[in-house]
């Protein structure tokens, strides 16, 4: 056996991809094609004796804490590997806070001990996974929906556009459909909210979503009995069942709809480049993977592409969408596999460095994204 | 048991802050400080499957992707799968059957095993996974759908990789290639080095990695997404058939949505770990490769080092008054044990530079990887005021060392007067008094804080060069929960 780790010692030892989000936390081996583990982002906290989760933080020692807690729990219970002296390669939404960033870098640099770790950000990775050179990527994940254009492997980074609608606006939304239907309030847990959008949810087409907002409805799809344990059943109606992801659909005033965001990052891209994104998107997320969801993205971008504000600023008519090399969940993900397994984790930023400088670069920084100062002029001339 | 299921009413102070109760403690006999399991270096030892109890090299279980390759968990509720055998009657054709009877009387009816779930119910046959003739092992394996494509762009992307790389040396090496004096062969001639190869009939220099880069086909767009089923408007829904998150993420590969897809998932794999003190390297706990064995060969724990502290009762704190504490403090050590109770604000502050020797310094600042100012971020401030202060004695107390036998003999030595309520061979329990400040508001926690210093004899044979300094003064800080503030 030591023999054999001390042929692992000579290569270099195989990088873990981290995915923290909001709900799930995807976790695996750089160069594997799905990650080895997608667990619920929360973990058994003894002091306070209930599960709690990663993303519920007040302060920056808490926030430390929770992420030891849950990375132990994912490199000693599921991937079971020494995160010492092993690169990690994160994989973040470019609009992290900086808090969690930075903390993150001190639990795997200090109390992990990890010996890189390279930043990646999820439009980017999703777009590797496709292998096109422009892509504009719609990531819908738990709390919010982000619109990025990568275009050359670079992010338009003026173009994001970010809304809360995702994962929570559906559940929301659905819990409230569930007390219309069953005349009480029910408080649900999530859990069972999200296993009943799951198991019966779907999203109606255009037509039949316009139709809902009249007096008379469509003829509703079949309801169906939801067991509780411990009590009654209730009702799921065929209008919750397809309603529920309307609000990702409604449009108001602020023009913050789903399919507004793509065409407003669309708009704010270079001309040259928006013909090519509109026939290159990929709609990724967890969220993405619902019945029918894409289909009405489609044919509500194709509606609203020829309605004014849009119909005179954006003179592209042809939407064409991307199928990815691995389920929607995990899109960013793979590409976070691909991209370390490729070059060899050589653009992780190595332990001794940030324990040097002590920081991250991170794209909002001017110290990060200032041009290099212009040389100064020799005094004798 | 009181240990597992109640709350932890006395709480050690670790070295890093944390406050923890002496079973989740660790005691460093090198830094003769107290760890705990936020402030050491976990690692994996070796690898088990918890079912099985078969022990597995890290090399194999790398390559099994952490799996046993025997046990299963049912993908329905994720329970044990159990083997089930069955007799099977090998099918014979039609023709054959008819034609002879001693034929069929010769084939012996087979044991076909299938795996079977005894909570749920759920078999391998409601898959339609084939029944096995052997036990364990030989169930058929899925492979994942994207694989091929994962590869395509693995390969893909590894060949850019190494064109950069490529690149960038070319780059390097013409930054500092001098062109002679002399006219080289190819600019005579007028040939070029990819000319030359070229008529040559050789493939050209970077073939490789640039036919990957050109034979591969980036995802294609379509205009077409997927629709919703034409019936799902009519069709009653089967919740049943379904998948919930939970079944479909146990199987991140794969992640089924139809119960009918689900496949039996093998076993992962447990570690066993040991620990490391992160300021001396030295391991706190390591446990026996046997995986059946629940002993360690170290296990430094802080519940056989530390004096402990358990609170026998206590009269309710009345704000401004006074009130009895009774604790009890046990040796856990071999050797006898001189302990004195302080307030926390007498604490000797904790002197960091102790006089070292030369090379030991000269090997820490070589030592640049271990840079202990990192460990900061791993630093807690304990919250430590409460409205309760214990009123230490002065005198000090002594403990007998601990003695198994002493554990049957059942009179206590009761001493009269003093604060010792009475003593039995190495525990003592004291009567103390508890001081609840004036401002202390009424149904609040009324934790108290208190300090012990106490004698530790080393044990560890100690290294040839250094002096043999075995009796040490140590210090430890526990908080004591004592109910409410009462009204």
């Amino acid at each position: 056996m030591a023999l054999y780790e001390g042929i692992a010692l000579i290569q270099e030892k195989q990088a873990v991809v981290l995915d923290l989000g909001t709900d799930y936390t995807k976790f695996g081996f750089t160069g594997e094609a799905a990650p080895r583990c997608i667990i619920r982002s929360e973990f058994w906290c003894t002091s306070e004796r209930r599960y709690k989760r990663v993303h519920d933080y007040h302060t920056a020692e808490e926030l430390y804490d929770n992420l030891v807690h849950m990375l132990h729990l994912l490199y000693f219970r599921h991937v079971l590997v020494n995160p010492k002296e092993r690169k990690v390669v994160v994989v973040e939404s470019l609009l992290t806070p900086t808090l969690f960033r930075e903390t993150l870098a001190k639990v795997l640099f200090t109390h992990y001990e990890v010996s890189g770790v390279m930043w990646a950000d999820s439009p980017r990775l999703c777009a590797i996974t496709l292998g096109t050179p422009i892509a504009l990527i719609v990531s819908i994940g738990a709390r919010e929906a982000e619109v990025c254009a990568v275009v050359h492997a670079s992010v338009v980074l003026h173009a994001i556009q970010s809304q809360p609608i995702a994962a929570r606006a559906i559940h929301d939304e659905l819990s409230r459909l569930l007390d219309e239907d069953n005349n009480t309030e029910l408080h649900l847990p999530d859990h069972i909210i999200e296993d009943i959008k799951v198991k019966a949810c779907f999203v109606g087409p255009r037509e039949r979503a316009l139709q809902w907002l009249e007096d008379k409805g469509p003829t509703p799809a079949k309801s169906v009995q939801y067991p509780l344990s411990g009590r009654a059943p209730i009702t799921v109606s065929g209008r919750s069942r397809e309603l529920a992801a309307e609000p990702l659909f409604t449009r108001d005033n602020e023009l913050a709809s789903l399919p507004d965001i793509v065409l407003q990052c669309i708009i704010q891209c270079p001309i040259d480049a928006r013909r090519a994104l509109a026939e290159n998107i990929l709609v990724t997320g967890g969220t993405a993977s619902m019945l029918g969801l894409k289909a009405r993205l489609a044919h509500e971008l194709r509606y609203l592409v020829t309605q004014p504000p849009y119909s005179d600023r954006l003179y592209v008519r042809e939407f064409k969408f991307h199928k990815s090399a691995c389920h929607d969940n995990v899109c960013a993900w793979t590409g976070g596999a691909l991209a370390a397994a490729a070059d060899g984790g050589a653009r992780a930023l190595p332990r001794d460095v940030f324990t040097r400088s002590r920081r991250l670069r991170d794209w909002p920084c001017l110290l990060d994204n200032a041009p290099p100062h212009p040389r100064p002029r020799p005094a004798n001339l | 048991m009181a240990y597992l299921t109640q709350p932890d009413y006395v709480k050690y102070v670790c070295s890093c802050g944390q406050l923890k109760p002496i079973t989740s403690l660790y005691f460093c006999r090198h830094c003769l400080k107290i760890r705990c399991g936020f402030c050491i270096c976990h690692e994996v030892d070796s690898h088990y499957c918890a079912n099985c109890l078969e022990n597995m090299p890290s090399s194999e279980a790398r390559l099994k992707k952490n799996r046993c390759s025997s046990c299963f968990d049912c993908p329905s509720c994720f329970h044990t799968l159990s083997t089930r055998a069955t007799l099977a009657q090998p099918r014979q054709p039609v023709a054959d059957a008819a034609g002879g009877d001693t034929k069929v009387e010769n084939k012996q009816p087979k044991k076909m095993y299938y795996l079977s779930c005894f909570n749920c119910r759920w078999t391998s046959r409601d898959v339609g996974i084939p029944d096995q003739p052997v036990a364990s092992g030989g169930w058929p394996e899925r492979t994942n759908p994207f694989t091929t494509r994962f590869n395509q762009l693995l390969d893909y992307y590894k060949a850019i990789a190494q064109q950069e790389k490529q690149e960038k040396l070319e780059r390097e090496r013409k930054k500092f290639a001098i062109r002679g004096k002399y006219l080289t062969l190819t600019d005579k001639t007028g040939l070029t080095g990819a000319m030359a190869r070229n008529i040559a009939g050789l493939p050209s220099s970077e073939s490789g990695s640039s036919a990957t880069i050109a034979n591969f086909t980036p995802s294609q767009a379509s205009s077409e997404v997927e629709e919703l089923p034409e019936d799902i408007f009519t069709k009653d829904v089967n919740l049943k058939l379904s998948t919930s998150m939970a079944q479909r993420l146990a199987s991140p590969a794969w992640q089924p949505i139809s119960v009918s897809r689900l496949h039996p998932l093998a076993k992962l794999l447990s570690v066993k770990r040991s620990q490391r003190c992160r300021a001396c390297d030295h391991n706190l706990t390591k446990p026996e490769y046997n995986p059946g064995s629940i002993k360690f060969k170290i296990e430094l724990l802080a519940y056989y080092h530390v004096p402990e502290v358990k609170i026998i009762s206590f009269e309710s704190a009345k704000p401004g008054a006074k009130s009895a504490l009774l604790l009890k403090l046990t040796n856990p050590t071999g050797h006898e044990m001189r302990m004195q109770l302080l307030r926390p604000e007498d604490l000797p502050p904790d002197d960091k530079e102790e006089p070292k020797s030369l090379d030991k310094s000269l090997e820490k600042s070589l030592n640049l990887e271990k840079d202990t100012s990192l460990y900061q971020w791993m630093q807690r401030r304990p919250v430590l005021s409460g409205p309760c202060t214990v009123n230490a004695p002065s005198t000090e107390l002594t403990l007998a060392q601990r003695d198994d036998a002493a554990e049957y003999d059942d009179d206590a030595h009761h001493d009269a007067g003093g604060i010792i309520l009475w003593r039995k061979s190495n525990k003592l329990a004291l009567r103390l008094e508890v001081e609840t400040s004036e401002s202390a508001t009424p149904g609040t926690e009324a934790n108290a804080t208190l300090a012990l210093q106490y004698s530790y004899r080393n044990t560890v044979p100690p290294a040839a060069n250094a002096q043999p300094h075995r009796d040490h003064t140590l210090y430890t800080v526990v908080t004591l929960q004592l109910g409410l503030v009462a009204g």
